[in-house]
C-alpha cells in the first residue's frame, strides 16, 4: 500500500472506521467537559457522525511537515478540533464558512431580485457578474497570505462559474508552494456533510442538513482543469466515493 | 492537546479567573462568585444599556446591551448570558456567553460558551468553542506567523528538501493519479 500511495493510487482506504452514531444531546455530551468536545456552530440534535481515515489528509500534513509558523485558511465552519489540531502545530488559523456566507449572499440577492430591478441591475445578475461580487466581499485576502487550504464539501456545492472564479482567487491567495486539501463528490451526495480534523489521519463526517444542494460533480478531468495553475494533483477516492484531492501550487 | 485548555476552563467558571492573581484582595460580590477569582469585575448588569466607548484597565462584566466600542487591552471582558452586545471589543481575554455581534479582537484568548450566539469576527491567539454555541462569522486563531515566507515556499524547513523530492515524484504519476481514481469509482 505504501508504494501504491507513492503513486497516488491508493484507493479503498476511506471505509468508515466506526460505525455511524447520533451525536448525544446535551452540552458537551461527546466527552463530558469543557472545551475538549469539538465544537463549532449549533448542530441539530439528529446529525449522525462517522469518523474515517482520510490519507489526503495525511499527505497535506506532511507537505505541511517542518513548514514552522504556517498559515492555513478553513474555508469551512470553525470546529474546536481542527481549530486546536492546527494552532498546536504552530499555525495561524483562519475559518470561514464560505458556503454559508453563499447562501447567505443568494437570499439576499433574491430579496432584493424581488424589490424589483433596473435593467442595469439585471445585468449584474449573470453567474459571472454574481460570482465577482461575491468574491468581492468574502475573501479578501492579500496575494500569497496563505501555506495551506481546507475546501471540504464546498466546490461540488457552489454554483460553477463561482467554484472556476474562487479557485482562481483561492490560487492568488496561497504562497508558490502551498498546498490544498479539496473534498469531491464521485456520486451525487444524498446529505451535506462537515468535517473535522480529529489527528493526523482522522477526519470527524457530520451529516447534516444542507445549506444549498449539490449543484456539480467533477471528474477527474474538471478537476485537473479548476486548478490547472497547480503544479501537482492528487487524489484518494474512498469506498464513500468520496475524492479527497491533493494540490500543490 | 486539550488538557491544559480544559483545566483553564475549568477553573474559570463564570466570569475568567484570568487576572485574578493577587490573593487577598477583596473577593466578595462577584457576579456569579467564581471561586478563583478574587476580583470583582465592572458590571453592565441587566436592564443598563450603553451606547458608545467603554474603556479601561479593570476586568467588565457585561449582561446589559451594549452598543459600540469596548477596548480594554489588558483585561476580560465577559458577555454574560442574558447581554446582547453589538459591538468592537478588544480585550486581553473574551468571554462570550450571550448574544454579540461585531469584532472581537483578544490578545489571549476567546471563549465561546455554548449559550453563546456570536456573530462576526473573532480573532485571537487561543479559542474555544463550546458544543451548542452558534457562530456565524470569520475566526482567526493562532499565533501571528513571523514574516519569514519568502514567497517560494522555500521556508518550508527542514523538510523542504523532502517535500520537494516527493513532489516531483508525485509529478512523475500525475497521469497515473488520474487513472487510478477513475477506475477505483
Amino acid at each position: 500500500m505504501g508504494f501504491l500511495n507513492k503513486l497516488g493510487m491508493a484507493i479503498g482506504a476511506h471505509a468508515p472506521r466506526e460505525s455511524t452514531r447520533s451525536l448525544p444531546h446535551g452540552r458537551n455530551g461527546n466527552h463530558g467537559h469543557i472545551g475538549a468536545v469539538a465544537a463549532g456552530p449549533h448542530r441539530e440534535p439528529e446529525m449522525q457522525e462517522t469518523t474515517r481515515i482520510s490519507n489526503g489528509l495525511k499527505e497535506f500534513l506532511w507537505n505541511l511537515e517542518g513548514l514552522g509558523r504556517g498559515t492555513l485558511l478553513d474555508l469551512g465552519p470553525a470546529w474546536q478540533t481542527t481549530l486546536s489540531f492546527f494552532i498546536e502545530r504552530g499555525f495561524r488559523v483562519t475559518a470561514e464558512d464560505l458556503l454559508r456566507s453563499w447562501a447567505e449572499f443568494q437570499a439576499k440577492e433574491a430579496a432584493r431580485g424581488k424589490e424589483g430591478l433596473t435593467a442595469e441591475d439585471y445585468a449584474q445578475r449573470t453567474p459571472e457578474a454574481l460570482a465577482k461580487k461575491f468574491l468581492s466581499e468574502n475573501l479578501e485576502y492579500a496575494p500569497s497570505s496563505f501555506d495551506a487550504l481546507l475546501l471540504w464539501d464546498l466546490l461540488d456545492y457552489l454554483e460553477p462559474t463561482l467554484a472556476k472564479h474562487m479557485v482562481a482567487h483561492l490560487t492568488e491567495i496561497l504562497r508558490p508552494g502551498g498546498v490544498v486539501l479539496a473534498v469531491f463528490h464521485s456520486k451525487k451526495p444524498e446529505g451535506f456533510q462537515r468535517y473535522r480534523v480529529m489527528d493526523t489521519h482522522t477526519v470527524q463526517v457530520l451529516g447534516t442538513k444542507a445549506i444549498v444542494p449539490a449543484q456539480k460533480l467533477y471528474q477527474n478531468r474538471e478537476i485537473q482543469e479548476l486548478f490547472g495553475r497547480f503544479r501537482t494533483m492528487k487524489s484518494y477516492v474512498g469506498r464513500d466515493q468520496l475524492r479527497e484531492t491533493l494540490f500543490i501550487k | 492537546m486539550w488538557r491544559k485548555e480544559d483545566g483553564n476552563l475549568q477553573a474559570s467558571p463564570e466570569v475568567s479567573a484570568g487576572t485574578a492573581t493577587t490573593p487577598g484582595k477583596a473577593g466578595t460580590g462577584s457576579i456569579t462568585s467564581p471561586p478563583a477569582s478574587t476580583k470583582v469585575p465592572a458590571c453592565v448588569s441587566q436592564g443598563i444599556k450603553i451606547k458608545g466607548e467603554v474603556t479601561g484597565t479593570e476586568d467588565l462584566f457585561v449582561d446589559g446591551q451594549v452598543d459600540g466600542k469596548i477596548t480594554l487591552t489588558n483585561s476580560t471582558v465577559t458577555v454574560g448570558p442574558n447581554a446582547t452586545v453589538k459591538a468592537e471589543i478588544a480585550a486581553r481575554e473574551i468571554v462570550v456567553r450571550g448574544r454579540a455581534e461585531g469584532r472581537f479582537t483578544a490578545t489571549e484568548r476567546i471563549q465561546i460558551w455554548h449559550s453563546a450566539r456570536v456573530q462576526g469576527d473573532l480573532k485571537c491567539e487561543r479559542i474555544s468553542i463550546e458544543d451548542g454555541a452558534e457562530l456565524r462569522g470569520k475566526v482567526e486563531a493562532g499565533k501571528v506567523p513571523s514574516t519569514v515566507t519568502a514567497g517560494d515556499g522555500s521556508a518550508h524547513g527542514k523538510k523542504a528538501e523532502a517535500s520537494k523530492m516527493k513532489e516531483a515524484a508525485m509529478n512523475d504519476t500525475k497521469t497515473a493519479s488520474g487513472t487510478a481514481t477513475a477506475g477505483a469509482d
